[in-house]
């Protein structure tokens, strides 16, 4: 503020003071967009509904993670006190993490979703780039083929999956959990990247082969980044869904050794709700849910959309 | 630097059963700039994909030098391409634009460098090397796709209306610059555009095109000389050449009370009983409106050094004592005076063609009559 008016009065006393012109804070919306219309009450009231409700959700998850059990009960929205006089505000969090053995989970955890997102990318990215982009015969029924693959619900294959993974002996093996994780979510992702690389210009491909490049060459140089936004969204949405996966890691995983966070929880959730310690309990949920978030909102940033702006006119 | 040579090509698409390109055959002299021009969908583009190996040769040849490349790969051809939307990687600085082909050919880096700057420099992008296109202007776009096409030194240039995109002036600017610059690379190059001004101040060559069919490739002067038929009379020059549809009698043409005598030669080339008659604006001696062939001005265009003037001929010189329908008066005529004249709306004049100045052409078939 004060720096300004200073300028401005420096310029003035050596000569015309150019007019200072500043842009509105919001510029003004085209006319009609902004009327009042049912459509748009309705809309705003439930996506701040929806917002609202989340937030007091996660606020009421992350404060009862810091309370004692008679806190969350008592006073369920008030700010947590006990534990911080006491001077151990992460007990909770101690609590969990040792006694639901959360770090190997967490580690397993870690790597079993860096491992599988990755490998879903890689090997559906060239996958739906050959289906969508380069002419292969019959590439519609393959596509149709493998978006079947998305009806299916994963429950219902679970017996013969347990199955044959016993025979071969993967069951209770994260390597085997991660061909799983791996083979189930190809359908969705390479759907997803179709659609992507669909949309993509024809006319950089065609310059890219006149400039000398080799179909792999092309995709790699061109078509992978233009296409970033959809490879991001894509492991975004992969790596949340596998992180929070449970029901697989249930039935395939026996071994403490073995478990995913997700699995640990559900074994901490019997110990610490017989013990009452429902602290712990959300704490252990806060330990799932945080890392998840904290990935998204770093990376939904990214999300470029309109990337191939400036390709062309 | 080669030639470059169409024999015969063809083109279908998929579900048409008539040609993009039908039959193709041009040849284009090293380092010749030949301009495809033609009204839009006649197959231009087409055209120069072929060369470029992005669409099929269905049949006939395209050969580059003496090699036979209708079936080869677009990378193995050897040609640099600009097209009409640039196609810029969007994802890459100017400079990693520009580079790509060499970086590909695995130039060492220090010589890709400095072969970027030459580029750079020619084309006035130094400033912008670091930039993505998504932060350059129109122009500096079409540019940048100039450079990547120069930066490679290919055997042939392929440009498809790479200044459709650009406003006026700029386009009128850019024109010359695209044209010295390929006569100072001697690189063979086509240049396809819809526009015929364009065509006519860039090309050493013309081909016009219709319908997938090459209606006559000549100099910018041979064309407007002597077009080969009434689609190319009508589609050089500007404002259009006057096609005047007229009877034909034993003493010749007639048309505006003179009449314009036929050569032997010519009437044995007449198919059917009318010629069409075509005279630019600039073809006609203005008299008095008894005269000749009767004009009431409609429109004046005062250009400065020239004026054009347009106006409808109510005579019934069209085709004169046939039944009404076929009359076609009346008929619209453009006719070129000296700038700053005093015609004005209304009035009344007469035009007489100037003797040398006609085109015959055969009405039934188009073709132009031979000239002696
Ligand atoms: N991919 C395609 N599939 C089917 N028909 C096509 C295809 N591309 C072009 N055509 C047809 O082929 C003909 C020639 O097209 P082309 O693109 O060569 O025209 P053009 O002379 O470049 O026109 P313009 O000046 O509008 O660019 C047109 O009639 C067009 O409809
Ligand atoms: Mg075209």
């Amino acid at each position: 503020m004060s720096t300004t008016a200073l300028s401005s009065s420096s310029t003035g006393s050596t000569g015309q003071p150019p007019p200072r012109r500043k842009a509105p804070r919001r510029p003004k919306p085209a006319p009609g967009t902004q009327r009042i219309s049912p459509l748009r009450v309705i809309g705003l009231t439930v996506v701040w509904l929806f917002t609202a409700f989340n937030l007091l959700v996660l606020y009421w998850l992350i404060m009862a993670a810091f309370k004692t059990p008679l806190e969350i009960f008592r006073e369920p929205l008030s700010l947590p006190a006990t534990l911080f006089e006491r001077g151990t505000p992460f007990r909770n969090f101690v609590y969990a993490w040792e006694s639901a053995e959360f770090g190997t989970a967490f580690l397993n955890t870690v790597i079993l979703v860096a491992v599988c997102s990755v490998v879903i990318v890689l090997v559906s990215a060239p996958a739906a780039y050959a289906l969508s982009r380069l002419g292969v015969r019959g590439s519609g029924p393959m596509t149709a083929f493998i978006a079947i693959g998305m009806g299916v619900p994963f429950q219902t294959v679970i017996i013969p999956l347990f199955i044959a993974m016993s025979e071969i002996d993967l069951n209770n093996n994260l390597f085997g959990l991660a061909l799983i994780y791996v083979a189930l979510s190809l359908p969705f992702t390479v759907f997803l990247l179709t659609g992507f690389f669909r949309s993509l210009p024809d006319e950089l491909e065609e310059a890219a082969s006149i400039d000398g490049a080799s179909a792999t060459r092309t995709f790699w140089s061109i078509m992978l980044p233009l296409a970033r936004g959809g490879l991001i969204t894509a492991l975004i949405l992969n790596a949340i869904g596998l992180w929070n996966e449970t029901l697989l890691a249930i039935v395939f995983l026996q071994e403490n050794a073995n478990f995913t966070l997700a699995r640990a929880l559900f074994t901490f959730y019997n110990a610490a709700s017989y013990q009452s310690e429902y602290g712990g309990l959300l704490a252990g949920v806060a330990i799932i849910v945080l890392p998840m978030l904290v990935m998204y909102i770093l990376l939904a940033r990214r999300i470029i959309t309109g990337l191939t702006l400036g390709a062309g006119k | 630097m080669a030639t470059v040579s169409f024999r015969g090509a063809t083109r279908y698409y998929a579900g048409n059963d008539k040609p993009a390109v039908d039959g193709l055959d041009l040849e284009v002299a090293d380092g010749e700039f030949l301009v495809l021009v033609g009204p839009s969908g006649c197959g231009k583009s087409t055209t120069l994909r072929m060369l470029a190996g992005l669409e099929g040769v269905d049949d006939g040849q395209i050969w580059i030098g003496d090699k036979n490349v209708t079936d080869m790969e677009p990378r193995a051809r050897d040609i640099a391409m600009v097209f009409q939307n640039y196609a810029l990687y969007p994802h890459m600085t100017v400079h990693e634009n520009i580079a790509f082909h060499l970086k590909i050919a695995k130039m060492p880096k220090d010589q890709r460098d400095a072969r970027v700057q030459e580029a750079a420099k020619l084309l006035d992008l130094e400033p912008y090397l670091d930039r993505k296109p998504a932060k350059l202007s129109g122009g500096q776009r079409q540019r940048v796709a100039m450079g990547r096409a120069i930066v490679r030194q290919p055997q042939v240039f392929c440009m498809d209306e790479p200044l459709s995109n650009l406003d006026a002036k700029l386009r009128v600017q850019t024109r010359t610059q695209i044209a010295s610059l390929q006569r100072r690379l001697g690189t063979t190059t086509i240049y396809v555009t819809h526009d015929q001004v364009e065509a006519m101040t860039m090309g050493d060559r013309v081909a016009v095109m219709r319908d997938g069919l090459l209606q006559q490739c000549d100099t910018p002067v041979g064309l407007f000389a002597k077009p080969r038929n009434v689609f190319v009379a009508g589609f050089i020059g500007s404002p259009a050449m006057n096609l005047i549809p007229a009877r034909l009698s034993d003493a010749g043409v007639a048309l505006g009370g003179a009449t314009i005598p036929l050569t032997p030669a010519q009437k044995a080339a007449v198919t059917g009983t009318e010629v069409i008659v075509g005279i630019r604006p600039e073809g006609w001696d203005t008299v008095a409106a008894s005269e000749g062939l009767p004009v009431t001005i409609e429109a004046v265009e005062e250009l400065g050094s020239d004026q054009y003037l347009y106006g409808s001929s109510e005579a019934e010189v069209v085709a004169a004592g046939e039944d009404v329908e076929h009359r076609e008066a009346p008929h619209p005529i453009v006719i070129r005076t000296p700038g700053m004249s005093d015609w004005s709306r209304g009035q009344q004049l007469g035009v007489r063609p100037r003797t040398g100045a006609v085109h015959l052409f055969d009405k039934e078939t188009g073709n132009r009559l031979p000239d002696a």
